[in-house]
């Protein structure tokens, strides 16, 4: 699979309620017998409410200028960190979880 | 001594290169037209030019990495394609009127028509962007450019009334028989004029043609704190000399050769000659920076090896995108529209294209992943969000007020 | 235990060859699921058959399509760079090989065979 068939789909709970898109794949870096950098596992998505600007960084260690970040913080919403283990399914439209 | 050489050469080639086709046309026309009553304009786009691109060329020292680099990444790949291809047709439009400027001054020096000047231009160029070592393109363009300091040499022997020019600078208020939207029509233009997109593109992947590191952030400073104030006291000084001898005798500019009128009339041939140079010499170094820009922005969204530091084989499309834009810009001028006309519409687009770059420059520049302990600091910051507000409603109001003055009549 | 951000730390990124020369951007990651079912990045994706899905749209439905019927061999899977190569990740990623070697990207060779090799001096850094 790719990382682009998860990105941006809508999450959707056990109950069929809509959480919000996928905005991130986390992975854990782990050390790999043929890999000179690392391995990296997928973990868990990074659910919010908007995907817009997520990549300008503010939600995890972009901080600077005070504006960008509240505007931002303002249009992400709420923002959950899902397990991959409770990834029931999906599919090209949807993420389902358990 | 090498070193404070190097420092005075790269002050100088900022100062000389700060001045292009569209702060020649815009500072002269506004000087003509509302003497120095927008000089403001001007000094809050210098201001600006300088904190966008010490911040460019801090983030390219420090993470090798070039605008257009940045943009994709911080933007994604959709928007920022919708990015590049605003910013490549305004560059595009830029490079058309600069190629344009080179003919009219060359035709200005030898009373040909610019039109047959503009294939040599264009093969003069290509040969250069082909052939010629980056540092050395830039410097001889940028030293050559100083002769624009004749402008302020002009505006000494004219023997003006200081405390008039200085009352016009401090109280700017549009002039009798001037509207409101025609004055921020033209505030507008001049602060494109100074904060050129290309500008930033230009600077920050010349950083990395030529290797900056870490410790190059103070010479890439001093290049932009005292080249670019510098350069934007000529471009006053051309608005000053246009105020004096234009404005007073009521002669709107649309030629270049209005330009250097105040030069003639102060300095006569001698002075005009050293005009014709500094035209030249300012208009042939933008048309390189434009034009490697425009093969910038297109290989650094795709990823594509470029640069003049590697051989023009190992990056092929660079070099095609480079060269097709050449031939795009020469056409446009050949197909006789007026590279004036040109050259203004190029400000305009450049100030809407403006927020598109500065804004992924803005949060790189505090990026603690990419800029380690260099992020901006508080004033930077401070700058940066007021400018970024400014810019926004410059972008905004660029279009409308272009309708509604139709470009300024 | 680091955590890296596939998104926001490895897509669009510069890849960068054993010398340090530009190679192309990570247009895509691919993963495959382990033996205890977990994902894991497998490999980096590069050219229009990768980021044309991502472009999205019918601009990107349109470019994908193009990049598959041009391709050579023709066929969905767009060219990749195993992520075992990887020997860092910063501002760019670095790959253990050159990219005579990796041959991800046949267009930059055709421009340089056909066009600009073409021209005098195309051997001399300027």
């Amino acid at each position: 699979m790719r990382a682009s068939d998860l990105l941006g789909r809508p999450v959707l709970d056990a109950t069929g309620r809509r959480i919000g898109l996928v905005t991130d794949l986390r992975c854990v870096k782990e050390a790999g017998p043929d890999a000179a950098w690392g391995v990296l596992r997928l973990e868990s998505l990074v659910v919010d409410e908007r995907q817009i600007g997520s990549r300008l960084g503010y939600d995890r260690h972009q901080r600077s200028p005070a504006l960008l970040r509240g505007i931002m913080r303002r249009l992400h919403g709420r923002s959950t960190v899902v397990p991959w283990s409770r990834v029931a399914g999906w599919s090209r439209d949807e993420v389902r979880l358990r | 001594m090498k070193r404070v050489f190097g420092v005075a050469l790269g002050i100088l080639t900022a100062i000389g290169g700060f001045v292009d086709i569209g702060d020649l046309v815009a500072n002269s026309l506004v000087g003509a037209r509302f003497g120095l009553a927008l000089a403001w304009a001007t000094v809050l786009g210098v201001i600006g030019i300088c904190l966008f691109a010490e911040m460019s060329g801090r983030v390219a020292a420090v993470s090798g990495r070039a605008t257009f680099d940045l943009v994709r990444e911080r933007l994604g790949p959709r928007v920022g394609l919708a990015n590049l291809a605003a910013s490549l047709l305004v560059t595009l439009l830029t490079f058309s009127a600069e190629v344009g400027g080179i003919a009219l001054a060359l035709e200005l020096a030898s009373s040909v028509n610019y039109l047959l000047w503009v294939p040599v231009a264009g093969l003069a160029l290509w040969l250069v962007i082909w052939r010629v070592k980056f540092s050395v393109l830039e410097n001889v363009a940028g030293v050559l450019g100083l002769a624009l300091v004749v402008f302020g040499v002009a505006l000494w022997q004219l023997h003006p009334d200081w405390s008039q020019l200085v009352q016009q600078a401090v109280s700017p208020r549009n002039p009798p028989g001037e509207g409101l939207p025609t004055y921020f029509y033209y505030a507008i233009a001049l602060f494109g004029a100074a904060m050129t997109p290309y500008e930033v593109f230009f600077f920050s992947s010349g950083g990395v043609e030529e290797r900056w590191s870490a410790k190059d952030i103070v010479t890439s400073r001093m290049n932009v704190f005292v080249g670019f104030p510098l350069g934007g006291l000529l471009s006053l000084a051309i608005a000053a000399c246009a105020a004096v001898v234009l404005m007073p005798r009521q002669i709107t500019v649309d030629t270049l050769g209005q330009v250097g009128l105040p030069v003639a009339v102060a300095l006569g041939k001698l002075g005009l000659a050293f005009a014709i140079l500094g035209f030249v010499a300012a208009t042939f170094g933008a048309a390189l920076e434009t034009g490697l820009s425009c093969g910038y922005s297109v290989a650094q969204y795709f990823g594509w090896q470029w640069g003049k530091y590697v051989r023009p084989r190992d990056a092929a499309r660079f070099q095609l995108v480079v060269l097709v834009c050449l031939v795009v810009a020469a056409g446009t001028v050949l197909t006789t529209i007026d590279p004036i006309t040109v050259t203004e519409y190029s400000l305009v687009f450049s100030a809407v294209a403006l927020p598109l770059t500065y804004l992924p420059i803005l949060v790189i520049a505090n990026d603690p992943d990419y800029m380690g302990a260099r992020v901006n600091g508080r004033v930077a910051n401070l700058l940066g969000t007021v400018f970024l507000v400014i810019i926004l409603v410059a972008s905004l109001a660029a279009i409308p007020l272009m309708l509604a003055t139709r470009a300024g009549q | 235990m680091t955590t890296v951000d596939i998104h926001l730390q490895l897509l669009d990124r510069q890849v960068l060859d054993r010398n340090g020369l530009l190679v192309c951007k990570v247009d895509d990651i691919e993963l495959h699921e382990g033996p205890d079912g977990v994902p894991f990045v497998t490999a980096i994706l590069v050219g229009p058959r990768a980021s044309g899905p991502r472009l999205g749209g019918r601009l990107g439905r349109w470019l994908t399509a193009l990049a598959w019927r041009l391709a050579e061999p023709p066929g969905d899977a767009p060219p990749r760079i195993p992520f075992g190569r990887v020997t860092a990740v910063h501002s760019a990623v670095d790959v253990d090989r050159t990219r005579a070697e990796l041959a991800v990207d046949p267009l930059e060779g055709w421009v340089e065979r056909h066009v600009i090799g073409r021209l005098p001096g195309s051997g001399h850094a300027g």
